[in-house]
């Protein structure tokens, strides 16, 4: 016992020692009451972070919360149109992967789309006419008709993608990449969500959470509604210069109570509340798009500066990645469309693309896009058969987990590449699978970490996002 | 750096080689076989490697790779072929863990034959050891921690203060601070059980029961929604009366723990243990149209295995409920044996859109004063599920007056090992009855095989591990830190006791006291350990910084919940209501709404100044002020919280309308305190939130700020009106705005001072 008491109290002071050289601004300081972090390299990364020259200095995740239906948008299947109304056989569909909202229906009618499929760019990559601009930009991007998940109800679904699983409790993708890679600008976090759209699918603070990590690596929500990040302004009356004498205040006070108690903590705590006023400085500067050229604007359509919508987020993106800011998280919810599908769909469609098609553009335009890793896709597809009552102008569509579309683009990813194939029915993946797990390890690989190794021991177990599975995607990246 | 780490590590490395010989096997050697190697060569018999397992001794020596060189060989070969572990296992062995097992196979791999794993020997009871300081020693907890000092060649630190000492004491046992008469109370008491007596009165206050509830209810993931995609509402505040109530009757621990688990079953049930069971009913219900039904029951199943695990085994049960457990000696088998225990309750795989889940019960008006006759056990309805939506099986749901219990089905459902934990996976092959796992002690013939067996195994006195974990717990709640660190982990995968014997004294001790809770507290608080000042010395910070050893008292953040309800107690605004439904403080707008399909209806008047463990707890979308704070999230069990620091935390504690107007009401409080200076204002302030007096230098400081800020509000008297209308309460039209305002921002300075949310 003794050897080994000794043994650790030398290991806590190695930790000791090593954080206590971090500078102020750096965000990883913690308490010692959890003293068991690994060292950490000047910008609050693990040491040895990155594994390897990342392709993607950082990673925007446009999530389409609910679920877009792949039939509809990316992966057409003509010849259905001559099988209207059809019952889908059992063989075709399987009985026990339908979810229990549509299991007990009569009859599974087959719904062909109601949208129209063209070709678009050099690559001539398939997509429907719900989104022109984004097939203005198509050969900037890799299409992945051939994601498949386990998980067949939204939450379940959702944490998977987000955390790595399907049950709560895991920290979510870009906490995991703070945690990994730290960050580069001191007076932003490393890792944000923003929120848009309204009704449809709620969502849940874990999808941005910390999980078992320290709750610093959380994602930071940015708010549509009153301050943009949680109590960032002064209360009503009070000035900035009131704050920096209330903050010299509290630094030479507590710096008293630091030299009495020889707590390194204190020091921690005085250094976040100087970060706290530059965030009271460089938020609102973020969020400022006065200095934005009408041209930029356009690109992200009318809706560019109303505060809280998809095209916002996507502008507000922007800039947070020029920042520096490492893992931006959007989600736009209305997606689950089991009644009224064709307008549903054109509807989300209309609110998302041009804005991310804007994003494309406006990442390229500054040099940004080949360092930036662009994401989009929601938690799972939907069925090619009809929910509800088939006409043939209207459908609805329940969840598919079988196949699905994503899309990614930039950060080292091959543009105007079609990757994957489903079945005659839109039912399963015929050629080249690609998991959850798989599109996390691709994700985590451009940022230059290799999932395998980013792992964090919780309860005696070394967990990772990808759980045991997971490879990376080698085929989509240039 | 790198350098730096090496020359502190070599004198390390080097004495290590030294004393080679000496490595214990249990503590020294086998944790690092458990990290590196028993992931293919450990208990798990599906993913074993090379049919070679390093955790069965018997197996081990068999395969003769520890003596034969073979073993040596892996780990000290550079052939990517050959090496231990394999380059692309991604495992990491460090170089002074690698030096360590070589050392041990040289030395002929020493393994005795009671290898078992120190937590699954039943506690012991060794003699106090001896000392020389006998003089500092107050209680027996004093004995083991000052030998650990004097091995070391260190001494105790001296006493705390008497402020520093009442304010520690009562945060530790209300979750609130001192009063300023309670202070000068015990100030001015000279007797020499002086300390004793305010720590009887703390005991016997109802806040102590609020406040020792909160850690349960963490662990319990007790909560007012089910958790998954809609997140309905449910209806479970009785259950957190109950818990109150017990905690401050000191119900003793057993029969504490025996209600909870088992309160539908026992001979003498009652209303109040049905209600105690809803601890088990806690966990998050999925009511996603869509979900299927068996699916889930399976995950409510679990979880209660997995709450139990952690609060009363310190063992991660979950490993082992998709394969054997990787590290400990948990099968899969067991697992589900455990399972089996809490796989018939009447219950539905969905939830109801909104409302209480069966099994539930209806509770009375009069509650908590039930009359005799409505004490009486009730029989819950069946569940009565009715197919909407085509084919969205959902259950009756309870209405706001009932309370979710656990009631058995009458018709036992089948109980098989899933595999890969997948509910449409079973085994079935073989019916799983009910079991406790073989290591974890023996099962005596004449419980009966239910919850109430279960409980009675739990408690046993031989039981090695649940007095140790709640023992460990307690340590954690004074000290921030368990003597085992790992309060979730007990296993062969978590941390050695800082103090293995007084740990095991601790155990036997609670046993031998009858469960009791509070004197396990008091025993606590009146060591001399627990009284140390804080101060740390350098050579402490240096050589154990965590204060593993205890040469200083704690000095530890409040927790969230302490802190918002500080505030509000110090500016006079806490409404100290026991118990009743949960409440809606002030929130961000739109705080559900913008992510959810569900709108936060703000509470009025006293609601708002509730103490925050009835804040109303939404499992997707939690209190974000709680959360920036670092509250556990209520998803799953969790009983060790993570303190980090960060800006959001300055941001809520300066601008948050709770703390601003805890701030103005703060300044209220002084300024309506006759016949003082702004001087004595400012230092009563002061002494409010810290419970001591400022020093000259401090008091200087805050007053030439509120100079500056009477300068700045009488340039400006329409902002210090806006100020004084943050938060609902009014600001009393007698006082002089400008005045009022510049004393809410030292007030605020005040409640944002590092000793204002530290306990010393």
């Amino acid at each position: 016992m003794e050897a080994m008491e000794e043994f650790r109290i030398q290991q806590t002071r190695r930790a000791f020692l090593e954080r206590s050289t971090l500078g102020l601004g750096s965000i990883a300081l913690g308490s010692l009451l959890h003293g068991a972090e690994k060292p950490r390299n000047q910008i609050g990364g693990l040491e040895g972070f990155p594994h390897f020259a990342p392709k993607a200095k950082r990673v925007i995740y446009l999530f389409q919360s609910g679920g877009p239906s792949q039939m509809d948008l990316f992966d057409p299947k003509p010849h259905l149109a001559d099988h209207f109304g059809e019952e889908v056989p059992e063989s075709i569909y399987p009985a026990e992967r339908k979810t229990t909202m549509t299991s007990g229906q009569a009859s599974f009618p087959l719904a062909p789309s109601t949208f129209k499929f063209a070709r678009h760019g050099a690559s001539g990559i398939h997509l429907s006419n719900a989104m022109p601009h984004l097939a203005k930009v198509i050969d900037e991007v890799c299409v992945i008709k051939s994601m498949y998940t386990e998980a067949i109800n939204h939450d379940p679904a959702a944490t998977l993608f987000q955390t790595g699983s399907v049950i709560p409790g895991r920290p979510s993708m870009g906490a995991w990449a703070s945690y990994g890679l730290g960050s580069v600008n001191a007076d932003l976090p490393s890792f944000v969500a923003l929120t848009s759209g309204t009704g449809g699918q709620p969502l849940y603070d874990r999808l941005w959470g910390a999980g078992f990590l320290p709750g610093r690596f959380q994602g930071v929500k940015f708010r549509g509604q009153g301050d943009p990040i949680l109590d960032l302004y002064n209360p009503a009356g009070v000035t900035r210069a009131q704050r920096r004498r209330m903050l010299d205040a509290l630094g030479e006070l507590n710096a008293k109570q630091a030299s009495r108690y020889n707590d390194p903590a204190i020091a921690t705590r005085i250094a976040q509340y100087e970060l706290a006023f530059r965030m009271q400085m460089s938020v609102p500067e973020l969020i400022d798009f006065k200095s934005e050229p009408k041209s930029t604007l356009d690109l992200y359509g009318p809706e560019a500066t109303k505060v809280g919508k998809y095209a916002y987020n996507c502008l507000l993106a922007r800039r947070l990645a020029e920042r520096g800011v490492r893992f931006i998280q959007l989600f736009h919810r209305g997606w689950d469309s089991h009644g009224g599908a064709p307008k549903q769909i054109a509807a989300r469609c209309r609110d998302t693309d041009q804005a991310t098609a804007g994003l494309l553009r406006d990442l390229k335009q500054r040099g940004m896009l080949e360092d930036t890793l662009v994401v989009w896709g929601g938690e799972f597809g939907r069925t090619v058969y009809c929910q509800g009552k088939l006409t043939r102008t209207n459908y609805g569509r329940d969840h598919h987990p079988n196949c699905f579309t994503y899309w990614m683009a930039g950060g080292g990813v091959k543009g105007g590449l079609s990757y994957g194939e489903t079945d005659d029915y839109s039912v399963n993946v015929v050629d080249k699978p690609v998991h959850v797990h798989d599109l996390q390890a691709t994700i985590m690989h451009q940022l230059g970490i290799d999932h395998e190794r980013l792992t964090y021991r919780y309860q005696g177990r070394y967990f990772r996002l990808t759980d045991v599975h997971g490879k990376v995607v080698k085929d989509v990246l240039s | 750096m790198m350098i730096r780490v090496i020359c502190i590590l070599l004198p390390f490395l080097l004495g290590g080689l030294a004393q080679a010989a000496d490595l214990d096997f249990v503590q020294e050697v086998r944790p690092v076989l458990s990290d590196s190697c028993y992931n293919c060569h450990g208990p798990d018999a599906k993913a074993r490697k090379g049919k070679l397992r390093l955790d069965d001794r018997a197996a081990a020596f068999k395969s003769e790779v520890l003596t034969n060189d073979e073993m040596l060989k892996r780990l000290t070969s550079e052939d990517p072929d050959e090496r231990m572990p394999p380059p692309d296992s991604k495992r990491v062995l460090s170089l002074k863990d690698r030096a360590k097992l070589v050392q041990w196979l040289k030395a002929g791999a020493k393994w005795p034959e009671d290898d078992r794993h120190w937590a699954f020997v039943p506690p012991g009871r060794s003699a106090l050891p001896k000392i020389k300081n006998e003089a500092w020693v107050r209680n027996e907890i004093d004995s083991f921690i000052l030998a650990r000092l004097e091995r070391k060649g260190w001494q105790p630190s001296p006493q705390t203060d008497k402020a520093t000492l009442l304010r520690r004491v009562t945060f530790d046992l209300t979750g609130l601070p001192p009063t300023i008469e309670e202070l000068d109370d015990f100030l001015n008491d000279d007797a020499p059980d002086a300390y004793e007596k305010a720590v009887d009165r703390l005991l016997q206050s109802s806040q102590y029961g609020e406040h020792m509830a909160l850690g349960w209810m963490e662990a319990s993931r007790y909560a007012d929604t089910d958790g998954y995609q809609n997140d309905r509402l449910r209806y479970m505040w009785v259950w957190r009366d109950w818990l109150i109530k017990a905690l401050n009757d000191n119900m003793p621990f057993d029969r504490f723990v025996t209600e909870q688990m088992a309160g539908d079953l026992l001979p003498d049930r009652n209303f109040y243990t049905q209600v105690a069971t809803g601890y088990n009913r806690n966990h998050r219900i999925n009511s996603e149209g869509g979900s299927i039904p068996d699916e889930w029951i399976v995950e409510y199943v679990a979880d209660r295995v997995e709450t139990m695990g952690t609060m009363f085994l310190g063992l991660t049960l979950t490993c082992s409920r998709c394969h054997d457990h990787k590290y400990d000696p948990v099968g899969q088998k067991d697992f589900y044996r455990l399972f089996a225990f809490f796989n018939n309750i009447a219950e539905a795989g969905l939830g109801p859109n909104n409302g209480n889940s069966p099994p539930f019960i209806k509770v009375p008006k009069s509650w908590p004063n039930l009359s005799e006759e409505e004490s009486e056990f009730v029989v819950p309805d069946p569940p009565k599920v009715k197919v909407v939506q085509t084919s969205v099986p959902r259950p009756q749901p309870g209405a706001p007056d009932t309370v979710m219990v656990l009631h058995e089905r009458s018709n036992p459902r089948p109980t098989y090992l899933l595999n890969r934990g997948l509910y449409d996976q079973p085994d079935k092959s073989e019916k799983l009855q009910p079991a406790t796992p073989p290591v974890l002690g023996v099962w005596k013939k004449e419980w009966p095989k239910n919850r109430i067996g279960l409980s009675q195994w739990l408690l046993d006195p031989k039981h090695p591990l649940t007095a140790r974990v709640t023992i460990n717990r307690l340590w954690q709640h004074y000290f921030g830190m368990g003597l085992v660190k790992t309060s979730e982990n007990f296993g062969v995968q978590g941390e050695l006791p800082s103090h293995p014997a007084l740990l095991d004294w601790l155990a036997t001790e609670f046993v031998r006291r009858d469960w009791n809770i509070k004197a396990m507290h008091k025993l606590i608080v009146t060591s001399a350990t627990y009284r140390q000042a804080s101060e740390a010395l350098t050579l402490h910070l240096e050589e154990d910084p965590e204060n593993r050893l205890l040469a200083h008292g704690p000095r530890k953040r409040l927790s969230p919940y302490q802190i918002r309800d500080a505030a509000l107690f110090n500016s006079g605004l806490l409404v100290e209501k026991i118990g009743g439904p949960s409440v809606k403080p002030y929130m961000p707008p739109r705080i559900w709404k913008s992510i959810s399909n569900a709108t936060y209806k703000q509470d009025k008047g006293e609601k708002l100044y509730r103490r925050s463990m009835y804040t109303y707890w939404r499992r997707t979308v939690p209190p974000p002020t709680m959360m920036t704070l670092n509250a556990a999230a209520r998803e799953v069990c969790i009983v060790r919280n993570d303190q980090t620091t960060t800006p959001l935390q300055a941001l809520t504690m300066m601008n948050n309308v709770t703390f601003v107007e805890s701030a103005r009401f703060l300044a209220e409080r002084v300024m309506k305190t006759k016949g003082l200076s702004h001087s004595r204002r400012i230092a009563h302030a002061f002494r409010m939130v810290t419970s001591r007096e400022p020093t000259p230098g401090e008091t200087k400081r805050l007053l030439a700020d509120l100079r500056f800020y009477l300068d700045d509000f009488r340039r400006r008297p329409e902002a210090a009106k806006q100020l004084l209308t943050v938060g609902e309460k009014k600001a009393d039209p007698m006082l002089d705005a400008v005045t009022l305002a510049s004393y809410a921002l030292v007030a605020n300075t005040i409640l944002n001072l590092d000793e204002a949310i530290m306990q010393d």
